[in-house]
This record gives C-alpha cells, structure tokens and sequence, in this order.
C-alpha cells in the first residue's frame, strides 16, 4: 500500500462514527453538563510535582554519593594528608633547615622565634612530627 | 425575509470562544455543533469503539470549556480539541484496562451495529485501522492530524507541542510502521 492510498483510507476512517453522531443533542448534553458545578480536581499541580521531582533528585542523588563504596569525604581526605609524609625523602639535615626557615619567616613576620626550636636534638622522626603538629595548626 | 449575508457568514471560532468566556452557552453549542463530527472521526480512527464516541466526545468538549483560558490561539482551536480528545481517550483506555475491558492497545475496534456495515467496510480499511493502535500514540496522532485531518505540519506541531520537522518525522516513522503492518 502506498502513501496515497494510506492516507484516502485514513480520511475514511471513523465517518461512520461521525455520521451516527446527533450533533444537536450533543450539543444540548453538552451545555447541561457545563451548568453543573465542575467536579473538584484531586490532582496534585503539576508545579508541586516537579518541585518534588527535584527534590527527591537531588537527595537520592546526595544519599547514592555519599553510600557508594569507595567514596570518602573530600574533608576526611585532606585531613589525612600530612606535607611532612611528603618530605620523607628528606633526611634530618633537611628536615632542619625547613624547619629553620619557618623561625625566620615567624620572626619577620610577628613575634620572636621560641627559644626551644633547637631542631639540632631532635631525630628525624621528632622533626615530622613538629611539621606534622605545625599543619595541624594550620 | 432574512438578511442571507447573516446566514451565511458563520462567526470565527475565536467571537465564539470569547462569547462562551463571558458565559454565552449559544456560543459553546455552536462550537459543539460545528466540530463534533471532526472530533468523532479523530476518536474513532484513533481506537475508540463506535458506542462510546458520543460519550467521548461530550467529554472532550467539556474539559475544552473548561479550561479554555489555556487556549490562546497557538493553533485552530479544531487542532486543540482533538489534542485533548486524545488525552481523554487515553484516560477511557486506563479506565476500560482497569475494568477488564477489551483495551485500546489491542486494537479497540467495535464489533457491535450492523454486521453489514461490518461487511462493507474494506479489508484494508480495517487492517489501517488495527494498525493504527499498534503505533505510539504520538505517531499515531500525527498521523490521524496529517492525513485523516489533513493539516500541516505547523499546525501538528503548535498543537502537540513540537516542532514542525519532528512532526513531520513521527508521521513517516507512522506511515513506514503501517506499511509494514498492512502490506
């Protein structure tokens, strides 16, 4: 069947229903039901519906991010991140110098260096240690 | 003796709208009166049964006065009617699904009246028609608007909500499905 042929038979369909169809009494029927009071609407507005729909989005999609496996808190992360881990390659000497650049930067900038930053008795452990302690106050 | 030019130039859908807004029943049966048949043939191709076309019909009609604040003249108000015809249908297909009623995916197509209209009807009639409820309903109200209503595709497209080159895609999606289906 072709495109033609196809759409002379789509106008054909449904003329029977048509043709019974008492447009006149249709119409009266319809004008009586319009008199009645229209049957209160328990549908939810399509607006609330979408800001629902948003809602449930976006916390489904906050509990799914924060369940899935192998995530971790971006805080938990930085937290556990330590500058001194990465200064492991350094040895004691190093460690002291670092630290001794911090005396000078503090006692340019504020108050004096303490008297107790003798970074010459401490072993390299100690020394991550103090960095360690130094970001946490960070 | 009746002026003729008054008989004969019928007011635009759009004087009877506005005349049905400040409450003018006249108007709303005129409107009932001049787009039935359209609407009737639109909801019989798309699947519902002859005996309920009338009740189909009246409830189109209804919910289009309704809410006709929603009708600012994006297309004919024709167009419009049978866009919310096919919603209405939709819902009588819900209904008759939940009753356990023969549904309208399976081809609703009314087997009551007289079995020799029945006979009249072609073979081929009939496959279009079965055909038909076998499409999306978007393809197959395209379809019903493009060829049985004959309107363009703007026309389609401001009615369903689309634009102009989607309309045109559904109704050939429609007509290649057919093809398949009837041939």
């Amino acid at each position: 069947m072709n495109e033609e042929r196809m759409e002379q038979l789509a106008k054909r369909l449904g003329a029977r229903a048509a043709e019974r169809l008492d447009v006149g009494q249709t119409a009266r029927q319809v004008v009586e039901r319009l008199r009645e009071p229209a049957p209160r609407s328990t549908w939810i507005q399509p607006a609330w519906l979408r800001i629902a729909a948003a809602l449930v989005i976006v916390v489904g999609g906050a509990v799914l991010y924060r369940f899935t496996p192998g995530h971790r808190p971006v805080v938990s992360q930085h937290a556990a991140h330590f500058v001194a881990d990465d200064l492991s390659g350094l040895s004691a000497d190093d460690l002291r110098d670092v630290l001794s650049s911090f005396d000078e930067i503090l006692s340019t900038d504020s108050a004096p260096a303490s008297d107790s930053t003798d970074w010459r008795e401490l072993d390299s452990q100690q020394l991550r240690e103090v960095l360690r302690a130094l970001e946490g106050e960070g | 003796m009746a002026n003729p030019l008054l008989r004969t130039v019928a007011p635009p859908d759009a004087a009877l709208i506005a005349a049905w807004r400040d409450g003018d029943e006249r108007a709303a049966a005129e409107l009932v009166e001049r787009h039935a048949r359209p609407l009737a043939r639109f909801l019989a191709g798309a699947g519902a049964p002859e005996t309920d076309v009338d009740d189909l019909v009246q409830e189109t009609f209804i919910r289009a006065f309704r809410s006709v604040d929603r009708f600012r003249g994006q297309c004919q108000f024709r167009t419009w009617l049978m866009t919310i015809g096919g919603n209405v249908l939709k819902d009588f297909g819900r209904r008759a699904a939940r009753r356990k009623v023969v549904p309208l995916d399976e081809g609703v197509r009314d087997r009551a009246g007289d079995p020799h209209d029945h006979a009249e009807a072609s073979e081929t009639e009939e496959m279009l028609s079965a055909g038909l409820q076998r499409l999306p309903r978007l393809q197959r109200e395209v379809f019903l608007l493009r060829a049985q209503q004959g309107l363009e595709y703007d026309e389609i497209a401001a009615a369903l909500g689309t634009t102009p080159g989607a309309a045109r895609v559904h109704y050939h999606h429609a007509v290649r499905r057919l093809k398949e289906i009837v041939k």
